[in-house]
């Protein structure tokens, strides 16, 4: 799967350099490209990237100051023209810095601690459980408990046979987050437990009396996932 | 039609830093002359913009001008401007008055006249070479 991302970067020059690169390497998609920060935040708060490509000194909102008001963390490669900020890098964990100009080898190292990065967070979701956000606190949830997950715009809705909990997130970011052994989007708002499905009619699926659409573009995978004898 | 042993690579400019340039844009000729012909362009529009600031009196926009400059540099293999410029937008942020950074400005505007033109100029010949064995 391809790296999804986004450049910040108020410098044109440096936008297309970067795109370049992207376009070469085969493993970066560019959604966009904003010339300030105020308007990645707009685009941030709707859309969910893998990583950012972010400037640090930019007119009115700084990369730091973007990095400040985000709800979620995706990876970072700080790209300046100043050594300076280094510190600042560290403080913020961001997963590599380059100074402009790079070069290809350069780039292509720091993608590679970006893929590594995934690795280890993806490895992560091997795990048996999770833990999610609600009410205020951080709450355990066992793969086995969580029937399915369902989108509410912003927000996702855990629901397990005892109660249903929701917290700020997206399908879309969960679906990297979650373990794949265990879980599968079947439909754009939708990820499903598939140890807990009851029955599959069409283009629906059953979950303890829950009726779960499932798109035209996952029906193949889920019907690949499931064991027909 | 050319025969690909007829060939002939690609040269630098001397006047650029020739290894820095071969090191950036490999065999990626094409990137070389885009990122040049754009560098050019945006040198030209924020010196317009520098030049305002300085006559404003504007001594924290014209910093931020020079910081937006100075990486243009090394996009051309003109890396020594870079510092040159990164030592202007030091000097623009330890002085208030106007008439503290004018020789330093004048002379910052005068590198980029002449940066531009070599980067014209080497421009015309990247474009030359790639529409010649593109």
């Amino acid at each position: 799967m391809k790296i999804q991302s986004i450049i910040v970067e108020d410098l044109q020059v440096a936008a297309d350099f970067l795109k370049r690169f992207c376009e070469k390497c085969a493993v970066v998609d560019v959604a966009h490209h904003f010339l300030n920060a105020e308007d990645a935040l707009i685009y941030l708060k709707d859309n969910v990237v893998d990583l950012i490509f972010l400037d640090v000194e930019m007119p009115g909102v700084s990369g730091f100051d973007l990095l400040d008001q985000l709800l979620y963390t995706p990876q970072v490669i700080l790209t300046t023209s100043k050594t300076e900020y280094a510190y600042n890098a560290f403080q913020y964990n961001v997963t590599d810095y380059l100074k402009k100009p790079f070069t290809y080898q350069r780039f292509l190292e720091a993608i590679q601690k970006v893929s590594k990065k995934s690795e280890q967070q993806n490895g992560n979701s091997e795990q048996d459980h999770l833990f999610i956000k609600s009410d205020g606190k951080l709450i355990r949830l066992h793969n086995d408990e969580i029937l399915f997950i369902e989108s509410m715009g912003d927000y996702v809705k855990f629901i397990t046979p005892a109660k249903k909990y929701i917290t700020h997130n997206t399908i879309k970011n969960l679906e990297t987050k979650v373990n794949p052994q265990v879980f599968m989007k079947v439909h754009r708002s939708y990820i499903v437990n598939f140890t807990k499905i009851n029955d599959i009619q069409e283009n629906v699926l059953f979950i303890n009396g829950n009726m779960i659409p499932i798109s035209k573009t996952h029906k193949s995978g889920v019907m690949q996932k499931i064991n027909i004898i | 039609m050319y025969n690909e042993e007829q060939k002939i690579l690609f040269r630098y400019s001397q006047e650029l830093d020739v290894s820095y340039l071969q090191e950036l844009y490999g065999e990626d000729l094409q990137q070389a002359e885009m990122v040049f012909e754009s560098s050019a362009q945006q040198l030209k529009s924020e010196l317009s913009l520098a030049e305002a600031r300085f006559h404003d009196g504007d001594i924290p926009g014209l910093k931020k001008i020079v910081h937006k400059m100075k990486p243009l540099f090394g996009y051309i293999g003109l890396n020594k401007i870079m510092s040159e410029f990164a030592a202007f937008e030091q000097e623009c942020a330890q002085v208030i008055e106007p008439a503290s950074v004018e020789s330093g400005f004048q002379r910052i505007r005068m590198i980029t006249e002449e940066a531009l033109q070599k980067v014209d100029t080497e421009t015309k010949r990247l474009k030359q070479y790639n529409t010649q064995y593109l």
